[in-house]
């Protein structure tokens, strides 16, 4: 495959929906894998595989369900796994038919208003450590370029760049464990069963 | 978080900052390298453009924006006290409930039914796990310590006492220990002998003179008729097909028809493989010896075959059966 194409429109588009209509149930997702046995080390593979499969999307205004779409998806992964001999366990494809689909509802926040947007969004910036924080309020709040904003803060860009990468991955880590630390505080937490560390005990694959 | 999102990070940052020429050659080639790495970077960019509507939402919020700006200067908290211990724990053990059975009489027998596993401590402070549908003739006396195992399979944990030697006989073979754990399990034509610690001895009765000296970690399968014995040291694997005593199934490897047969050791629920062209598949994972479903199941994941799970039987491998 080819670099990608910067700035181009479906780019953009797809990085509108991907960035506010996947990102915000991915957290979810990775308590679904967990739930089904998925082995905390697996995770990030498989997350990082379902984001590729958005990259093979034309368009995607024919989504209706975008969480149910990214469990689908998701589950379509792990199967692949089992298939290609890859660690996966096993428990997943045996609990995909029955544990999958209740999860796959719409999240309690889903349907709350761009207020709520902004407030988890700049929740997010403000939970960044003091200087990462200051980058990002001129970068993203106030629109700054790296220039502008290494100028502002009298420091080099080159430092700017690094705590934008460093903050960048606070954030995604942050949404892969809480979503945003304010929807976190909102919402219900899923209290772990002890049932579930049983789990990971059975597992299958394809040796061939 | 993997080292692949925290570079898909450095390049959204860089590529959105003040990339030179190499800086994009160099982009590329990562990019290109692995589908996990765009998968990761679709993931980063996503989130740096959606952190984009904080400007735009901002703007049309003047009193929010000014509140972002005030927060600049006081304290800062870290994310990082937040993380939840994600997967913590999720190696607990798993509880086995094991029938328990006293045998303290001289002589006694341990017999199993279909699926059941008994640990039975002996007289001589030895403990004695009889495997499903098996059966154990016990024989105590000052001499010698005797277990005859009349049919299927068993694992003993020998008490030390060098002065009465513990044989166990399995048709015509006989396995001997002093302060040892080693298993027997009757064949067609002999018995598989695995140790899981000390050493034993064991021979067949038509030869006598010919002794093989296993140690923990080895395995053979000792032929009635005698002939060379072929001894393997794979621990991993003596402790894998001891599986059974915390009721699982451990398979390594094992073709479809080893694992069918397996199950169908311990359930009155017979799986059957209805497409021969499937039994030589081989499979790797771990199951609970009671829940034939729960492989059939796995199966159907793994090999993409059809499965029908009834309640008196399982049918793998038959298109027709498909539920």
């Amino acid at each position: 495959m080819a670099g990608i194409v910067h700035n181009s429109e479906a780019r953009r588009a797809l990085l509108n929906f991907v960035g506010t209509q996947i990102l915000p149930h991915e957290a979810d997702l990775r308590q679904w894998l967990l739930r089904l046995g998925v082995k905390a080390h697996e995770l990030d593979d498989i997350v990082q595989d379902v984001y590729c499969r958005l990259l093979r999307l034309e368009r995607f205004e024919h989504i209706e369900d975008p969480r149910a779409y990214l469990f689908r998806s998701a589950r379509n992964v792990l199967l692949e796994q089992v298939r290609r001999n890859r660690v996966v366990s096993i428990v997943t494809v045996q609990n995909l038919d029955e544990l999958g689909i209740a999860d796959m509802g719409a999240s309690p926040e889903a349907a709350a208003g761009s207020r709520a947007e902004l407030t988890r969004v700049l929740g997010l910036i403000e939970a960044l450590p003091e200087r990462c924080r200051r980058v990002f309020e001129l970068r993203k709040v106030h629109g700054l370029s790296q220039a502008e904003t290494a100028r502002a803060m009298s420091i080099s860009e080159n430092i700017v760049e690094k705590e934008t990468a460093k903050g960048l991955s606070l954030i995604l880590r942050q949404m892969a464990d809480n979503g945003a630390a304010v929807v976190k505080a909102l919402k219900p937490k899923l209290s772990q069963q002890p049932g579930d560390d049983k789990r990971g005990g059975e597992r299958l694959y394809v040796a061939d | 978080m993997s080292r692949i999102d925290e570079d898909a990070a450095r390049w959204v940052a860089r590529l959105n900052g003040d990339a030179s020429a190499e800086d994009r050659v160099a982009f590329d080639a990562w990019y290109a390298a692995d589908p996990r790495h765009q998968g990761a970077y679709l993931r980063a960019e996503a989130a740096w453009t959606m952190l984009d509507r904080a400007e735009v939402m901002a703007h049309g919020d003047p009193e929010r924006a000014q509140q972002a700006l005030d927060r600049t200067v006081r304290t800062a908290r870290s994310a990082m006290t937040r993380r939840y211990a994600m997967g913590a724990g999720m190696a607990a053990s798993v509880a086995v409930a094991v029938a328990i059975g006293f045998a303290l009489k001289d002589r006694l027998s341990i017999a199993t039914r279909l699926g059941e596993l008994r640990s039975v401590p002996l007289q001589d402070r030895s403990v004695a796990a009889v495997n499903t549908d098996s059966r154990i003739d016990v024989d105590m006396t000052s001499r010698l310590r005797h277990v005859a195992l009349v049919k299927g399979e068993a694992w003993f944990e020998v008490a030390k006492n060098p002065e009465v030697p513990f044989v166990v006989s399995a048709g015509d073979i006989r396995v001997r220990a002093v302060g040892t754990a080693f298993s027997v399990r009757r064949r067609a034509g002999g018995a598989d002998v695995l140790v899981t610690e000390g050493t034993v001895e064991t021979w067949t009765v038509h030869d006598t003179e010919r002794r093989v000296t296993l140690t923990a970690g080895h395995e053979a399968f000792m032929p009635e008729t005698p002939q060379t014995v072929a001894v393997t040291f794979r621990p991993d694997d003596v402790e894998r097909r001891l599986a059974w005593r915390t009721r699982e199934i451990v398979l390594n490897s094992e073709t479809l028809r080893e694992a069918v047969a397996e199950f169908n050791r311990y359930n009155a629920r017979q799986i059957i493989i209805a497409d021969p062209a499937i039994g030589s598949e081989t499979l790797v994972g771990g199951f609970h010896v009671d829940q034939p479903d729960t492989f059939a199941r796995a199966v159907h994941g793994a090999l993409n075959v059809p499965v029908s799970i009834g309640d008196d039987r399982i049918i793998i491998g038959t298109a027709a059966a498909t539920s």
